[in-house]
């Protein structure tokens, strides 16, 4: 009876069915062919949802809204302009920066992409960079995002696998800082090749100034890992924390929040959320009935009798999970694939933690791989160039991505180190 | 007239709930790093709030289009397909809703005779939740169906 979940559901995302609606779709039309009660699909979405972690997910969202509300995205731009300009290539740079600086604030690929591509794409073609080296960089650099904490799909991780949010947060940071060097280092030297532009060298007053405008995010950032690493906090205290924080900064400091603006970016930051918590409800419903079914052993006893090499099977993964993150969205295939995938990787000894990391990195990889990376699309669209274009430009970062991918897939201690050093 | 009250009261509920939930996370922290004890319901109530600001705002999130989907292959499909399509995803996820909506019923009934562990309200009003988020999502499943039916009649 599950290939009537499994094709469905296929049918359904073919279809374009939103991903959460074919999630619920696909349910149905199992438990009515199976004659199980219905009522299983409000009391598995409630069960899904009522997780005292998730409570952050709309708290970090809504932090991060309420700071870019406040003009932060440029602020940060500014400051790694001052920081980078004067390097070949600055903008690329700035590119990549602003993203990594960008991460502690939203923690989403497809939201880095549109948000800093809107100012950084414009900006690099006016100063004579080529319109798809520009949108290759900046749909690149908005992967860094995701793993550098907090991220959100980190925190789905957790809720799925029970994992400490905190150790996950601390996982990510190296693999997120390799990922931005390495972008950066690949783009200087196509921007050396190319001769791209470079900015006079900025005054340490300036440096200084643009540090004061961004120090503020900066320091959300640090409050929210060292609450939640020194246990001061739980992942919910931090992000209600950091929304009240941004609160503050946005009324005080920056001076662009009001009354009413508060409230529009409160209900869309809950609007964002809930369409996550639809889906997260039914991926509930939906792993429920994968394990009544007893898949995740079946694919983990399938898995591990082809082979029980621990790199060929992280090998398997990650193509695996590469191919869905280039047309799934991010946290959709985490729901889906990550309590089967980490059985497998259990199985062959992989430390759960340094699984996570690497399946996050997987599935945001897949967002700039072409033919259909979301984050391409997003880009392309900035732009107004092909995506084509986009992806052929794009291919350098994608080869550095991988390896990175390869070395925190080959190497734990990249993941592990900072949490077994800070988390006991 | 009956479309604007559904959205303010959407809009209101999704408000109220979340800053529910920040007040209550915030008494939490405070009574920890106070004098004061922290009370035993602060997580079941920020909880509760957490889950209804999630149901209001879930139909606000339909009617905005905030629910993601795949286009590679849609894009694909040639304009009567589209048509169909546009026409019958609407309607079949309406369908997924409407059953969750009056399942949702028989799941507050069950409800109704638990009590929450430490704030000893009724579950049947915390599942209610569930009917507010099914309810809501299909009503602008309907309306954009609706909106769809207008735009080929014309």
């Amino acid at each position: 009876m599950i290939w009537i979940l499994v094709i469905v559901f296929v049918l359904c995302l073919v279809l374009r069915f939103p991903i959460a609606f074919a999630l619920g779709l696909s349910c149905l039309c199992y438990l009515v062919a199976k004659g199980i009660p219905l009522i299983l699909v409000p009391m598995k979405m409630y069960s899904g949802i009522d997780v005292f972690v998730l409570l952050s997910v709309p708290g970090f969202i809504l932090a991060g809204n309420l700071m870019n509300q406040g003009g932060l995205t440029e602020k940060i731009i500014v400051f790694c302009n001052h920081l980078l300009g004067h390097i070949r290539g600055g903008l690329s740079l700035v590119n990549v920066g602003a993203s990594m600086l960008f991460a502690g604030i939203s923690g989403t690929a497809i939201s880095d992409t549109a948000s800093m591509g809107a100012i950084m794409i414009p900006a690099m073609k006016k100063e004579g960079y080529d319109t798809a080296f520009s949108c290759a960089i900046t749909a690149a650099s908005s992967t860094v995002g995701p793993i550098i904490p907090p991220s959100v799909p980190l925190i789905i991780a957790a809720t799925l696998s029970g994992l400490s949010v905190g150790k996950l947060f601390l996982a990510g940071a190296l693999p997120g800082l390799l990922l931005g060097v390495g972008l950066m280092v690949t783009a200087y030297i196509i921007s050396k090749r190319k001769k791209y532009p470079k900015h006079a060298r900025s005054s340490f007053r300036q440096i200084s100034r643009g540090f004061i405008d961004t120090f503020w995010s900066l320091l959300m950032t640090f409050i929210i890992l060292y609450g939640i690493i020194g246990g001061i906090f739980t992942p919910t205290e931090a992000s209600i924390i950091a929304v009240v924080y941004a609160l503050i900064i946005g009324k005080f400091v920056y001076k662009k929040l009001n009354f009413k603006n508060v409230q529009v970016v409160l209900l869309d930051s809950m609007k964002t959320s809930a369409s996550l918590m639809v889906l997260v409800g039914f991926a509930n419903l939906f792993g429920y009935i994968l394990i009544t079914e007893q898949i995740p052993q079946s694919i983990s006893s399938g898995i591990l009798g082809f082979t029980t090499n621990k790199y060929a099977v992280l090998l398997l993964i990650n193509l695996l999970l590469i191919v869905v993150g280039t047309f799934m969205e991010t946290i959709a295939a985490l729901l889906i694939l990550f309590p089967i995938l980490l059985k497998v990787a259990v199985g062959v000894d992989v430390d759960p933690i340094h699984f996570a990391i690497i399946a996050v990195l997987n599935l945001i990889i897949g967002l700039t791989t072409p033919p259909v990376g979301v984050c391409l699309f997003v880009a392309s669209s900035i732009g107004k160039i092909s995506i084509g274009a986009v992806s052929k430009a794009g291919l350098p970062f994608l080869l550095v991505s991988l390896l990175v991918l390869a070395l925190v897939t080959l190497f734990p201690a990249i993941s592990l180190t900072l949490p077994n050093l800070f988390i006991d | 007239m009956l479309y604007k009250t559904i959205g303010r009261i959407l809009k209101l509920g999704t408000l109220v709930s979340t800053w529910g939930l920040i007040f209550t996370v915030l008494l939490q922290i405070f009574c920890r790093f106070s004098w004061f004890n922290t009370p035993s319901w602060t997580e079941e109530a920020s909880r509760l709030f957490f889950i209804y600001a999630i149901s209001f705002a879930s139909g606000l999130a339909m009617k905005n289009n905030f629910y993601v989907h795949l286009d590679m292959f849609y894009n694909r499909f040639g304009v009567k397909t589209k048509k169909i399509l546009d026409l019958s995803i609407p309607l079949i996820s309406m369908v997924l809703f409407l059953v969750m909506a009056v399942y949702s019923v028989k799941f507050i009934l069950l409800g109704i005779v638990e009590k929450s562990p430490s704030m000893g309200f009724n579950m049947g009003a915390a599942f209610f939740s569930m009917f507010i988020m099914a309810v809501s999502i299909a009503y602008y499943l309907w309306k954009k169906l609706g909106k769809i039916v207008k735009t080929f009649e014309r």
